[in-house]
């Protein structure tokens, strides 16, 4: 309108009156103006005022909206027809271009959508997901809430959180009776719905609070929420678009993850085969290699074609012996392991002083120990301690029997006892080759066997170690190694003293 | 075989069936020789060249499939492997590699000391040339006129049949895995082909086993490939 007074004036006072057809002209400028400018409804007021101002200022007679020549009738309303035509191509074109540039804006918040929720890290990209679609269609919070997921809210309050939890926890129980048509609706992926919360204290909050549905893998994981800032306008079909179609790719990033998860299930489990396999393989050398031995002898025994010196026949006959001793032990440790793995293990704790137990073990292997220089540190005065007594006499020996195995002869062990902060300490150190740090844990494994100095292999089943470090734990205590002050090993043990703190 | 006396080179890690084979091998009549590591292993075979090497794959300083190449490298030595391992793809890769027999553990000493017998006898005697005529009970194979009997029956072999047989009768004794026997016979390209050779063999059976069911001659190895026994069982 005020196009087409402006344009009066202007023809009336500058150009001093004009042509009959420039001016229509100019009045078709002021037309187009105001539908790219404004849009169609007010195009088309343009067009209607352009009309009454064309008739009024230019057709005869002059200002008066009647017409003397009739001829000029059809001028007249072949100009309201251009002007109405030309007015809404103007508008549309107009419409489109705002379109398109809608269509823009939501396919490159969609593409970063995309980018942020394939992230690795599901909870990482959901809060940049809500952070995201927040800032971009500036409402007052969004919220991702999925099911076995910790809710996503940007930004974090309090009122929003209870209002979405609320709202998620629709549709049909959580509504107010009145709103349980719509409610029917929430389910299905990509529709609108309000959502009322009884929940939801701020009454006006509740018309303004939106959720879509989110599915994954073809099932319902959630919803997607959005709370409009107060005093703004509904959402538009743009912002339904890009809400549902941000809602579809939560939930391919929830599958995703999901699809993750089972991998690395699966890739677990392999693992643990693995492992089961190695140790199978483990056992099995361990049991064949004195089977073998015993087969070997007691064959050659029974062979005819050979005379034997008696030498000779006390060799096997000790081969066979040894050999026997050797898988009874390894059979006893692997009962034990699996007895304690198994949860069969009872121990029969009573109180017991440390040094006692000390001397036991040290007596009995002391022909073990003969070929090396043994110290003792374990204070007399120390408080008793609740242990399994034959449980810890077997992880003490297991300790000092690897110490000597393990360093040279003539070499030091020393075993000591003290008080500290986690209850009883029992260090057993020796000065041979030591525990690289990258074994420090592994040779608590079973079936772990560590290279000396030269390279050989240790004999053993590699069982000790794991058996000492289940029976520890049992009377709730813990065992690891360290570096000794020599470079050598050093094998600690703390038991609690406190009788709190000792599992039943 | 040197001065009369077989001399046998025992790898092993575990020292009670050291001393026990050596032991056995010596009342056995046989130069005795240990090692139990690879490193003291090859030490040993360069210095006593052994006439059979017995041998373990456990061993502490590596594998022994890691000696079972070393020695490949240097002789034809028939290699013994006696070891824990059961699995086919140990055995498999054990006899891939050039070993000659392969033995679980435990076994029976009889039976190391047969199998000991025939790795010797093939040394006494390698691969049958191919003028020579080849004898097995009743089966005769002149390999210079390609010509097998069975007794007075003569033989019609195609020739992958002949091939084949010729394969299995120049390594007697010994284990000769899938992919030797197809790569000799079908060609390298075939290796994987297993259908191929046991159709083959079943027919090789057919024409000169009298009970097919239960071979004389030619053996299955499960898992692992097929034998020729050269002697009674």
């Amino acid at each position: 309108m005020g196009a087409v007074a402006l344009v009066t004036l202007f023809i009336g006072s500058v150009l001093g009156g004009a042509h009959f057809a420039n001016a229509s002209m100019l009045y078709l400028v002021a037309v187009l103006i105001s539908a790219i400018a404004f849009g169609r409804g007010p195009a088309i007021v343009a067009s209607v005022a352009a009309f009454v101002a064309f008739d009024w200022s230019f057709v005869e007679p002059l200002h008066q909206f009647t017409v003397a020549d009739p001829e000029q009738y059809v001028s007249l309303l072949l100009f309201l027809l251009v002007a109405a035509v030309t007015s809404q191509l103007a508008a549309d074109q107009r419409s489109r271009t705002a379109q398109a540039l809608d269509r823009e804006r939501e396919a490159i918040i969609l593409a970063d959508i995309a980018g942020l929720t394939a992230a690795p890290d599901l909870g990482a990209s959901l809060v940049a997901a809500a952070a995201r679609i927040q800032q971009e269609l500036d409402v007052a919070a969004v919220g991702i809430l999925l099911r076995g997921q910790l809710p996503v809210i940007a930004p974090f309050s309090s009122d929003v959180d209870r209002l979405f939890r609320g709202a998620s926890s629709a549709p049909a129980n959580a509504l107010s009776p009145g709103t349980a048509a719509s409610a029917t609706a929430a389910g299905r992926p990509g529709r609108w719905v309000r959502v009322v919360s009884p929940l939801a204290r701020d009454e006006r909050a509740r018309t303004r609070l939106h959720s879509v549905a989110i599915d994954a893998g073809g099932a319902p994981a959630g919803s997607l929420l959005v709370l409009r800032r107060a005093g703004t306008a509904p959402f538009r079909a743009a912002e339904d678009r890009l809400l549902a179609a941000t809602a579809a790719q939560i939930g391919l990033a929830v599958d995703r993850a999901r699809l993750r998860d089972e991998a690395t299930e699966s890739e677990v489990l392999r693992r643990s085969d693995e492992l089961k396999t190695a140790l199978l393989g483990a056992v099995s050398h361990e049991l064949r290699s004195p089977l073998a031995s015993i087969m070997a002898s007691a064959g050659s025994l029974r062979q005819k074609d050979v005379t034997w010196s008696d030498a000779e026949r006390e060799e096997f006959h000790e081969a066979i012996e040894q050999e026997v001793k050797r898988l009874d032990r390894l059979v006893g440790e692997l009962l034990d392991l699996s007895r304690i793995d198994a949860g069969h293990l009872v121990l029969q704790r009573q109180y017991h002083s440390i040094d006692a137990l000390v001397d036991d073990v040290l007596g009995r292997l002391r022909n073990a120990t003969s070929a090396h220089e043994i110290r003792v540190d374990v204070p007399d005065d120390l408080p008793p301690v609740s242990v399994d007594y034959l449980r810890m006499d077997q992880v003490l020996s297991n300790l000092i029997e690897n110490a000597v195995r393990y360093a040279p002869a003539g070499t030091l062990i020393e075993v000591a006892a003290r008080v500290d902060a986690d209850g009883l300490r029992i260090e057993i150190t020796d000065e041979g080759p030591g525990i690289a740090a990258e074994d420090r844990e592994t040779v608590f494994e079973p079936f772990r066997r560590l290279r000396r100095g030269d390279r050989a292999i240790v004999k053993g089943a590699g069982l000790g170690l794991a058996i000492a470090r289940r029976l520890v734990e049992a009377h709730g205590g813990r065992i690891w190694v360290e570096v000794g002050p020599g470079r050598g090993a050093r094998f600690a043990i703390t038991l609690p003293l406190d009788a709190e703190a000792v599992p039943r | 075989m040197s001065e009369g006396r077989a001399r046998v080179l025992v790898v092993d890690d575990e020292p009670a069936i050291l001393r026990t084979l050596r032991t056995n091998l010596r009342g056995h009549g046989f130069d005795v020789e240990t090692a139990g590591n690879v490193r003291d292993a090859l030490a040993e075979y360069d210095r006593a060249r052994p006439d059979v090497v017995l041998l373990d794959l456990g061993l502490p300083d590596d594998d022994g499939l890691v000696l079972i190449r070393n020695i490949r490298g240097r002789a034809p030595t028939p290699i013994l492997v006696v070891s824990a391992r059961d699995e086919d793809r140990d055995k498999v890769s054990a006899l891939d590699l050039g070993a000659d027999d392969y033995l679980t553990k435990p076994f029976s000493v009889d039976e190391l000391l047969a199998r000991i017998r025939v790795a010797l006898r093939h040394v006494a005697r390698p691969e049958t040339g191919t003028d020579a005529v080849f004898e097995a009970g009743d089966l005769r194979v002149d390999l210079g006129r390609r010509d097998v009997r069975v007794g007075a029956r003569g033989v019609r072999l195609t020739p992958t049949e002949y091939d084949l047989l010729k394969a299995l009768i120049t390594h007697p004794g010994r284990v000769l895995t899938f992919s030797m026997l197809l790569r000799q016979v079908w060609g390298p390209g075939y290796s994987s082909e297993g259908h191929y050779l046991h159709v083959y063999i079943a027919r090789l059976r057919k024409k000169l086993e009298d009970d097919p069911q239960a071979p004389r001659w030619i053996l299955s190895e499960p898992g692992v490939g097929y034998r020729f026994r050269a002697e009674g069982p």
